[in-house]
This record gives C-alpha cells, structure tokens and sequence, in this order.
C-alpha cells in the first residue's frame, strides 16, 4: 500500500513506499535522467490544479459506490496545499481502509501500469492516478494493466528520446486517463500516446478531437453516469486506429458492450469456456429460461403444499398495501444473528419464520468486488446494499397484522417444526412480502 | 396459462383450482420481486406493469363474468411504444426479459445481467419456502 507519494525532488524527497520496487527503481532512474527545476516547479503547480480538478472529477461522477466513493473523495479532496509534504497519512489510511477487497496485487498492478505508461511522472500524482484508478472501479486492473504494460514498455523506449516540456501534454493524458478512470473504468487508460506528433506539438490538436469525441459520446456518457452535467469521456486513440469521432464512439461502445458480456459471463454458470457474443447469448437465454421455469415449477410445488381454496391474493393486490411495509425490514444489517428485535418489532417466533424464509443468500464481499469490476452492474449492488439501509420505523398496524395472521396460520396448520436460525444475510423484504401475499 | 372463468359459485376441479393457485402464486413472485427493486430497473418497472394491467382486467372479468376484448386492447395499446429493429440475435433474449422490447443492446445486457442476479435470488427465497412447507 502506498503511504505516502511526494514530488519527485532531485534533492531525493521521494518517499514513496511501494512495495513494487523494480518498478520504483526504474521509475527513479527515470526521473533522474530527466529531471529540471523548472519542471519540478511546473508540475508543482500542475499537480494543485489537478488535485482540485481530481476533486470535482469525483464529485461529478458521482460514484454509485456509496460508501467507497466518499471515502476515495474524501482522500482525495484534501487540500491542495498538502502536495509539498505529501498526503497525510490520515488520508491515504482512511483510503486504505476504505479498499479492504481490494488487495495489494492489484493495486500493484495498476500502480506499475500507470507509471509504465508515461515516461515522466510525478509520483504524486502517479500516486494519486493509482489511488483514482483503484478508487474507481476497475475493469483496468487485469487485462488492461497487463496489455498497456506490454504494449507500453515498447513506447517507453520511443519516448525516453523524446522528452523534455511535454509535462503539459502529459499532465493533459493523464488527466484524460483519470477522467476515464473515473468515468467507470472504461479502456482509454489503457493507451498512451502512440505518436510522437501529438506528444510534441498537438496538445491541441488532441484536446480537439477529444472533445469532438466528448460530443459524440456525451450522450452515453448522461446515460451511464447518471450526472446532472454532461460528463464526458475522454477517449485516446490507439496506435494504428482510425481517430475519427464517429469510430471512436463506436469504439466506446463496443467495449462496454463487452464489459456487460463478460459480467454476464460471471454470472451464467458455466461460461468459462464459451467466447464469442453469439454462443454466450444463447447461454444467457437458455439460463434465463431456465431461472424462469424454476420459478414456475416452485410455485406449482408451494401451490400443491398448499391446498388452500381460498388464495386472497388479488384483493391484496388491489390494496397495495405492499409499500407501506417495504421500508421496515434491515436485511443485510442483521446477518450475523438475529438479534435485533428492536429493528424488527415482532415477537421472536415470527423472526425466526422470517429467518427461515430468507434463505442462504449471502452476498459475500468477493461477490461485490465482482460486482464492483464492471460499470454495468453498478446498480446491482445497489440494490442490495439499498435494502440494508432501511430505517427503522413502525412497521404499520397491517404489516403486523398480516404476520401474526401469517405466523398463527402457519402454526395452526401444525406447520410447527423446529425452526433454524440459519445465517439471515438476504433480501427478507422479497421473502416477506411473498409470505404475506400468500396468505 | 389462462385462468378460468368464475361464473358464480361453478364446481371448480382440484386440477382447476392448482393451476389457478400455481398461476397466483408465480405472480405474487413476481411482483413481489419486482417491487422489491422498485422503479429503478426497466425490466422490473415493465414487469410491474404488466402485472397490474393483467390484474385489472382479471378484476374486471369477474366482476362482469364477460370477456371484454375493449380492455385487453386497450391495455395492449397502453403498452410502450414499439421499437421496430432488423432481426438481431438479441430477440429472445428480449422476449424473455420483460421489458426487453424497448431496450438497445447495451442496456439489455445490463439489465439482463440485474434480471438474472434478482430471478436467481427469487428461486433460492422460493426453494427454502417450499423446503419449509414440505418438512
């Protein structure tokens, strides 16, 4: 984990702790070979505005992550007046606490990515890059860390030659390449620069075409970032491509069409072995097909255990009485043990009916973590992380009708079995308002 | 599965009175899955929909014992506007996620991957309800 990143000094200020110290060593030797005062100074400067600039970045793309974003935001925002020292460690603790599934591997991996990609980095803001990379989800860290490291050690050559005021450009990329970051991990990060003209003289050029991009695909981006302001995707072209908007949309989009199918393929089992959209799409049918006749054959199951003839449904339908009650159920807060009959409010025997219902359906931090991998299913987590943060409230006077209906039926029916308290980590409010329903 | 029409107090057959529970059952399911995730998702906002109009027009078959094509138009014609697309191997996946018929690919996918997570939830809540009955 880093510690702490500070500006690249040719008094040797570097403190940067990395446990990757090939990749420092050779970063530092680097530096060394090109280092100037005035760069030092200008970067200095740079880094206050691209601090601040982090900070909005942040904030605008309003990470769906919750808890994560504000965390990454909060180490993030400090003041820019810390760069001469470095970040307190406060700061980057409270980062690393915040990343707890995010392993040292990783965060290596993208560390060494960033910093192989351009030739003079700050470390700080190297540091920070990495920080914003881990921060925001990364689809980076696997394939693309290891592509741009294999692609980029080849590019570093070409551009130790080439050198020198390019900080400006530089500071630009990288800029890019985190607003990419931080628009949901998509694959501009990936490249550096290829040509050599855009790294000299056309900054502008670049900057350019990247807002032509910026239009064409600032349409996606309201969709996907959820923003109020239109954020915009900065996307570079990669060596040997067409640079023209219109492909480079089409780029964009291809890749997060991708992104989702291989989020999909996490999900589908047994799509380990199957590339190409086509068979994976019929997988993912034949999967859902296959979910959907579950469903109907477990209803046809419960409606023959059932043999009731007077199945009260429609009328609870037509109340709607559903919303009321779907605040009141904690669901994931509650999944060591049952012991929250204050959230609850009900007796301990229908939490134990409860516990039963909710079954086996941990969400595990691994799961999240996948989760969190692609941009796709930001929501997902969402929505479970959603139903744990209920409020606590009075369930209303129905709600609890209806259980101890439900719970007294239950046993009248000599249901009464011995109850296990199995491990509540689900989604009650799905299970509860099934029961209900039933009766 | 169509429901039966109840004139009054008919016979019913147990066979009848299963597939109608079966039917009521499956779509408690859904529903309450679909309320569960609440207007966030377009599959469970069309899933809803779709429940409710089905609903009224069950509500309003026995209440008038007829069957009322005005309706079932109308509720039809309710329905979201029609996308029409060269034929693509994404169509069945469309029809099976509800909802699908207005998507492009790229949100179809995502929400497939949602539908996919809720619906494998919903068979685990099922599964250990029917596990509770049947001990």
């Amino acid at each position: 984990m880093i510690n702490r990143a500070l500006l690249p000094a040719g008094g040797g200020e570097n403190m940067l702790h990395c446990t990757d110290m090939t990749v420092l060593e050779r970063q530092r030797a680097r530096i060394k070979w090109q280092q100037e005062q005035q760069q030092q100074f200008q970067l200095q400067q740079q880094e206050i505005s691209y601090f601040t600039e982090l900070a909005d970045v942040f904030h605008q793309a309003g990470f769906h992550e919750g808890g994560l974003s504000e965390v990454v935001t909060r180490s993030v925002k400090p003041d820019p007046g810390l760069v001469d020292n470095g970040w307190n460690n406060d700061h980057v603790g409270g980062y690393g606490v915040g990343l707890p599934y995010n392993n040292g591997l990783g965060f290596e991996l993208n560390y060494g990515a960033i910093s192989r990609t351009s030739s003079c980095p700050p470390e700080v803001v190297a540091a920070v890059a990495a920080a914003t990379v881990k921060g925001s989800e990364s689809v980076v860290s696997d394939k693309i860390s290891s592509g741009a490291g294999r692609e980029s050690s080849k590019k570093r050559k070409v551009d130790k030659i080439q050198n020198n005021s390019k900080v400006v450009a530089e500071e630009d990329t990288r800029d890019k390449r985190i607003k990419g970051c931080a628009e949901q991990g998509e694959s501009k990060i990936t490249e550096k620069n290829n040509n050599k003209n855009s790294r000299n003289n056309n900054t502008n050029k670049n900057n350019n075409s990247n807002k032509e991009n910026s239009d064409e695909t600032s349409k996606d981006n309201s969709k996907v970032s959820e923003v109020q302001k239109p954020d915009y995707i900065h996307v570079r072209a990669r060596r040997g491509q067409a640079t023209d908007s219109h492909s480079l949309a089409e780029r964009v989009r291809r890749e997060k069409i991708s992104e989702r199918m291989k989020y999909l393929q996490d999900l589908v089992p047994g799509c380990d072995k199957i590339t190409g959209k086509a068979g994976m799409l019929d997988e993912i049918i034949n999967y859902v097909q296959s979910l959907q006749r579950q469903v109907e054959f477990l209803s046809m199951k419960l409606a023959a255990a059932n043999p009731r003839l007077d199945f009260n449904v429609d009328n609870l339908f037509a109340k709607e009485a559903f919303p009321a009650c779907s605040i009141n159920f904690p669901t994931i807060g509650m999944s060591s043990d049952m012991t929250n009959p204050a959230y609850l409010q009900f007796n301990p025997a229908q939490q134990q009916l409860l516990a039963c219902c909710g079954l086996g359906m941990g969400i595990d931090p691994p799961d999240m973590a996948l989760k969190r991998t692609t941009s796709a299913p930001v929501s997902i987590p969402e929505t479970f992380l959603d139903s744990s943060c209920f409020t606590q409230t009075h369930p209303p006077p129905t709600w609890d009708a209806d259980l101890q209906n439900l719970y007294n039926v239950a046993f009248d029916q000599g249901r009464q079995t011995s109850f296990q308290t199995q491990p509540f980590t689900g989604d009650v409010k799905l299970s509860c308002l099934f029961l209900s329903a039933l009766y | 599965m169509k429901r039966s029409n109840r004139l009054g107090t008919g016979f019913q057959s147990n066979e009848e009175i299963r597939k109608r529970n079966t039917q009521r059952i499956k779509t408690v399911a859904d529903r309450s899955m679909a309320r569960v995730v609440g207007p966030r998702k377009i599959w469970s906002r069309a899933l809803l929909f779709k429940l409710r109009n089905r609903a009224r027009i069950q509500v309003g078959l026995r209440k008038r014992c007829l069957v009322s094509k005005k309706k079932k138009v109308l509720g039809k014609e309710k329905k979201v506007q029609v996308i029409s697309r060269e034929p693509n191997r994404a169509d069945n996946l469309r029809k099976l996620v509800p909802g699908g018929d207005s998507m492009d690919i790229c949100s179809l996918l995502e929400e497939t991957a949602h539908y996919i997570k809720c619906l494998a939830t919903q068979v685990k809540v099922m599964q250990s309800i029917a596990d509770l009955y049947s001990t």
